[in-house]
């Protein structure tokens, strides 16, 4: 599931901007898409959810009423109850925290972890480069998926777990594409000017660096949260995050195929991940287009 | 976390994420609910007309994980119904605890309960050709007694083992069995699940070797024809079978020519495979599906087996639980009724002991446990455990922490855990859940007194071999880890199985009861339906005996 | 030039064992230092139910009472032999589980493979020559559609519509050709959408090279032009996105085949999980590395053979996705 490394392949700095045949519009009045600002809106809203589930959901997301077990969606249940009677809508807002803030952390360990191994190797070189390269190598020879399995079964079934693993298994996209980053810049006259003219290396790098890397690993975070999501759901899914009564995303559609005939249990979280993995996709490309 | 119940509120975001989700992937929900809906057409209930020959049964199971040993695998019930189809019994147990001949004739009964002399019916023959004797009778009587501890075989736990002394063969069709103490529970768990019979050539084999199904040699109405781990058991009918219990009514042969286990460890996907026609039995469906599944034609049977009810057996040696308040108070802090009424449908009854209903012993004892959350928080007050901020007590700087872990042996135990999770949420209990595949389980469950609460699942024909497996005396599985440290519980034990008449027995069960549960020993949950049986309505025939297993021999399809 | 290009391949060959090599000793360090150490922690666990006789046996096996150093060394030792040891759960050799499992989950994932790229090449054939009007956007919207959706929802949607409502297959024999074929799709879905977002990228690119200009001004059809002139180019960098997408596969297989009740390496590393079967996770671990490794190394050793074959111009600027000399190149993009 690193889907992150090929999107990115074809990112701006290596390829002419393409704009798909036949879309030779005349210039246009910059105007927000309409599924820019859905998707803007979504993604506004799920944080929200995460940060403050209670002003959102205010049924009890964790004791149900018994008697109002496997009710349809209604007004009084939007996304209907489940097999213990508590409000599904509510439990999707509670478990925000645990399925998006997670990914948050992964792409953050991703990032942070990443980031400092590809700065480093990018500018020490030698050596360290060539540690650093076989170890980004080993995290890429292992698939995503599988990696945070591993990782998540040494540390423990727990979602902050499952979002290390999965952060883990970003490093090596975030390392390389910092790495590439720190080499072209190294590379562009200004910088070697720069270095003549006396700069420290952290000159360079503050200076220069820094500013350059920032876009490619905002698209790049922002498009590895997505996958980070969803990889956080195919772990909880699995069993491997926190346990129920916990409500992670992807623990609500392991546990709501057991019931087909509430089929509402499984559509309203997997609705959930896919719209909001829809909308930070769509920011994502927005970003990599700016 | 506060919370209210409310009306609904059009909030506004929630009204953009609606139109978000709507513009982008209203493909994807139509799909989805379209598959959700789920649930071919059945067909008809149908009256089931007369048996017929031939034909092929398909059977969905969620594992086999506990293996072919048939000491460590007979009373288990997933690889239980593949024993019961392979092997015989000498007595057979109905529903409700009567007792019937099979394998043994007959039999006389000692004076004293201590001496018995079973007669074997003649002719019979394992798959293998050799002759099911007396010989072969006494081999697994002693293998049931005393198992083998040199080559890793374990005894039957509900065998009353802490009296046997000896078989002996005395012809080729008497068997004549003596114990040291009255055993009134000997002949009734004949028919227990635990006790099939088995070549002795099979008996023989090394723990390894008996891990391998075709290497076991029954005498039942089936033979083993194929078998791969963690996919398929593939049973034929023996065509010279003649030996089936008198009263099941059916002489001869299987009618099934083949009979199909096949894994699939999803729960749904058993059961929608059975509504859509693609195989013909499920074994252990979720019971909310039951009502609807029986509206569409279904037949979905619920035996109960004789034995305890579903429970929690706490260890005393499992801090907190090793105080008594902490215990009653967990005793009196799970509402029953509501798991009743959430988890199950009125299929399942409420326990009113540790012992089944169907059990003649039963007897009353709600009252010791009766849901009491007032109570239960006194308790645990008594006990020094203060609720701190978040709601959980606290008592010397440990939180009140309890780990459940759901049996894979119930279907529903998982949402049990959770409703009992919650309510002892509420009494200030910090419950953490965690879920376990038959192998783990098994692991790490057996015989570790470090857990605090365990599931029970357990069947038992005669309520004499109880105390077997409450204390630790004679081997015995020592459910709350009390050792020789409960003198009561040693008294009531050893007198029950030692009674010789049935009337003092039940007093005596009926004491065991009452301090069992008051200790809080024993935390009843309800009486239990292990297994489930969907079937097909093309499926007819099929008999449930006390163990609650389904007997195919007697079953046929359209 | 095939002395040079020897060099080459002896360099690839050697780093390719180095990341195997590489991958085994992270797996293990991973497994065993970090923290919390779940091997002893597993066995000392009383809760675990291990006695003690048990432990010992395990502990002498991997050398658990030395230093991990020690123990690494034995353990790799063992692996450089071909012994991967022991599982925990079954005792049974880990070598023995995997042959088992592994027929199966090649063919789900040989089935994927195939379905993504068929999926792949549909989709962008779409992107290039359904009319703007008529769904283009659509279809360039699907790659990106299908990246949003778990896979364990493709799962469930298509075994409860395929499998249930129109009875294509039964579950009762997931290894049936048309039950493999489904999950397949289920597997290959998301895979599928990664090959085609580069595939309509370098699509778009080659569209706009002179030669394709040139092409269509003598009036190629659109089939012939897509096939002869635009998929063939654009089939390099695809490549090597194939070659990164088969570890993704396996990955995936966990879930698929939990999904469809199939029993292959997914659900071998799904027991093990829950059982702690640490042996047989690193197994499977280090597997799926040298699977990924010869993958790529063949793609990468391929790459220069096809590109002077397939290359219909010199004038072709580089494609969109950088016609990688090596997998790492490709990855990092921007390198």
């Amino acid at each position: 599931m690193t889907t992150t490394v090929l999107p990115e392949a074809h990112s701006p700095h290596d390829a002419p901007n393409v704009a798909p045949p036949g879309a030779r519009r005349p210039a246009r009045v910059r105007r927000v898409p309409v599924s820019l600002a859905l998707s803007v809106a979504v993604v506004v809203l799920v944080v929200a959810w995460a940060l403050l589930p209670d002003v959102f959901a205010h049924q009890d997301p964790v004791t149900g009423v018994p008697a109002q077990k496997f009710l349809p969606p209604g007004a009084a249940h939007w996304f209907g109850t489940d097999h213990l009677g508590r409000d599904v809508y509510s439990r999707i807002v509670h478990g925000t925290a645990s399925s998006v803030l997670s990914a948050l952390v992964a792409v953050g360990i991703g990032v942070v972890v990443g980031g400092v191994l590809g700065l480093v190797a990018g500018f020490v070189g030698g050596w360290v480069d060539a540690v650093v390269g076989r170890t980004v190598d080993v995290l890429l020879a292992v698939p995503g998926f599988l990696l945070a399995v591993v990782v998540v079964s040494a540390l423990g079934f727990q979602t902050i777990n499952a979002a290390v693993a999965t952060g883990v298994s970003a490093v090596a996209v975030f390392a390389r594409v910092m790495r590439a980053e720190v080499l072209k810049v190294r590379r562009a006259t200004f910088v070697e000017a720069s270095t003549l003219a006396g700069g420290s290396s952290l000159h360079v790098l503050v200076r220069h660096v820094l500013p350059n890397a920032y876009r490619s690993v905002l698209a790049l975070s922002v498009l590895q949260l997505g996958v980070s999501i969803l990889v956080i759901a195919g772990l909880a899914f699995l069993g491997y995050g926190d346990p129920p009564p916990a409500s992670d995303w992807g623990l609500l559609v392991a546990s709501g195929k057991n019931y087909p005939l509430a089929p509402w249990l499984v559509l309203a979280p997997a609705a959930v991940i896919v719209v909001v993995v829809l909308s930070v996709n769509r920011v994502s490309r927005r970003l990599r287009q700016a | 976390m506060s919370r209210t119940t409310t009306r609904p509120r059009p909030a506004a975001p929630v009204r953009a994420l609606a139109r978000a989700a709507s513009v982008l992937s209203t493909g994807l929900a139509v799909a989805l609910l379209a598959a959700c809906t789920g649930g071919a057409g059945a067909t008809s209930p149908s009256d089931g007309g007369s048996p017929r020959a031939g034909g092929d049964l398909t059977v969905l199971i969620s594992n086999f994980d506990a293996g072919w040993v048939p000491s460590k695998s007979s009373i288990s019930s997933y690889e239980g119904n593949v024993w019961g189809e392979i092997t015989d019994k000498l007595v057979y147990v109905d529903p409700k605890g009567a007792v019937s001949p099979w394998i043994a004739e007959s039999w006389d009964q000692s004076k004293d309960a201590r001496t018995y002399t079973l007669h074997l019916k003649q002719g019979v023959t394992f798959s293998d050709g050799t002759p099911l004797d007396a010989q072969a009778v006494v081999t697994n009587i002693d293998t049931w007694a005393k198992g083998d501890p040199a080559r890793g075989i374990t005894r039957i736990a509900l065998f009353p083992s802490a009296s046997y002394d000896h078989a002996k063969a005395v012809d080729d069709h008497t068997v004549e069995v003596v114990f040291t103490k009255p055993t009134l529970g000997f002949i009734p768990t004949l028919g227990y699940h635990g006790s099939i019979l088995v070549s002795p050539k099979s008996i023989a084999l090394s723990l390894d070797e008996q891990g391998d199904l075709s290497k076991e040699i029954g005498s039942g109405p089936f033979v083993v024809t194929s078998w791969k781990a963690g996919d398929s058991v593939v049973l034929a009918k023996r065509p010279d079978y003649d030996w089936g219990p008198k009263v099941l009514d059916h002489d001869g042969p299987a009618y099934l020519d083949t009979v199909t286990y096949k894994i699939v460890k999803e729960d749904s996907l058993r059961s929608s495979a059975v509504q859509s026609g693609q195989a013909d039995v499920a074994f252990n469906v979720s019971p909310q599906e039951i009502e609807t599944l029986r509206g569409q034609g279904f037949d979905v049977e619920t035996p109960r087996y004789l034995g305890f009810v579903h429970g929690f057996k706490v260890s005393t040696k499992a801090a907190p639980f090793d105080d008594l308040r902490v215990r009653q108070a967990l005793q009196h802090g799970i509402d029953r009724q509501q798991i009743i009424d959430t988890v199950y449908t009125s299929d399942w009854q409420a326990a009113t002991g540790f012992i089944q209903g169907t059990v003649p012993e039963a007897g009353d004892f709600s009252s010791t446990f009766a849901y009491d959350p007032e109570q239960s928080k006194k308790l645990l007050d008594e006990a020094g455990w203060v609720a701190g901020a978040d709601g959980v007590r606290v008592k010397d700087g440990k939180a009140l922490e309890l780990t459940l872990y759901p049996t894979p042996y119930i279907i529903t135990s998982e949402p049990i855990d959770e409703l009992v999770s919650q309510q002892l949420t509420k009494l200030g209990f910090k419950v953490t859940i965690q879920r376990l595949d038959v192998p783990s389980y098994l692991d790490r469950l057996t015989g570790n007194q470090s857990i605090a609460l365990a599931d029970v699942t357990r069947s038992f024909v005669d309520v004499g071999t109880v105390a077997g497996v409450l204390t630790d005396s004679n081997g015995g599985e020592d459910w709350f880890a009390v050792g020789h440290s409960d003198a009561t519980l040693d008294r009531l034990s050893a007198d029950i199985s030692d009674a010789s008449d049935a009337a003092s027995r039940k007093k005596l069960v009926d004491e065991l009861q009452e301090y069992v549960l008051d200790q809080g020993y024993f935390v009843p949950v309800t009486q239990i339906v292990q297994r489930i049986y969907l079937q097909s309505p093309k499926v007819h025939g099929a008999s449930f005996n006390g163990l609650a297993y389904a007997n195919y021999a007697t079953a046929w399809v359209d | 030039m095939s002395g040079r290009h020897g060099v080459f391949v002896a360099r690839r060959v050697g780093q390719a064992a180095l990341v195997v090599l590489l991958t085994y000793v992270f797996t293990f360090l991973v497994i065993s230092v970090l923290p919390g150490d779940p091997v002893t922690s597993m066995l000392r666990d009383p809760e675990n139910g291990f006695s003690d006789q048990d432990v010992q046996q395990i502990v002498a096996y991997y050398h658990l009472d030395q230093p991990v150093l020690v123990q690494l060394a034995t353990s790799l030792g063992r692996f450089l032999t071909g012994d991967l040891g022991v599982s925990l759960r079954t005792q049974v050799p880990v070598t023995q589980l995997l042959g088992d499992a592994l027929p199966s989950t090649l063919e789900l994932t040989a089935t994927a493979l195939g379905v993504a790229l068929l999926l792949a090449v549909v989709v962008a054939y779409g992107t290039q020559f359904l009319p703007p009007r008529l769904g283009q956007g659509i279809v360039r919207a699907v790659p990106s559609a299908a990246l949003s959706v778990p896979s364990f929802v493709i799962g469930i949607v298509l075994v409860r519509t395929f499998g249930f409502q129109l009875g294509w297959f039964s579950i009762t024999d997931p290894d049936s050709l048309t039950a493999t074929l489904v999950a397949g799709v289920a597997l290959g879905i998301p895979v599928s959408a990664q090959i085609a977002e580069v595939l309509v990228a370098n699509l778009d690119h080659e569209r706009t090279q002179d030669y394709v200009t040139l092409a269509r001004s003598r009036g190629l059809t659109s089939r012939e032009l897509f096939r002869r002139h635009l998929l063939k180019p654009s089939a390099l960098p695809v490549l090597t996105v194939v070659a990164i997408a088969v570890g993704e596969l396996l990955g995936g297989s966990l879930i698929t085949e939990s999904v469809f009740g199939r029993q292959g390496v997914g659900t071998l590393v799904e027991t093990s999980v829950t059982g702690q079967d640490l042996p047989v996770l690193q197994a499977v671990v280090v597997l799926a590395a040298i699977v990924f490794v010869v993958v790529n190394l063949a793609a990468d050793l391929l790459y220069p053979l096809l590109d002077a074959r397939l290359r219909p111009s010199a004038r072709s600027a580089a494609p969109v996705t950088a016609p990688a000399r090596t997998l790492s190149d490709a990855v990092a993009g921007a390198a």
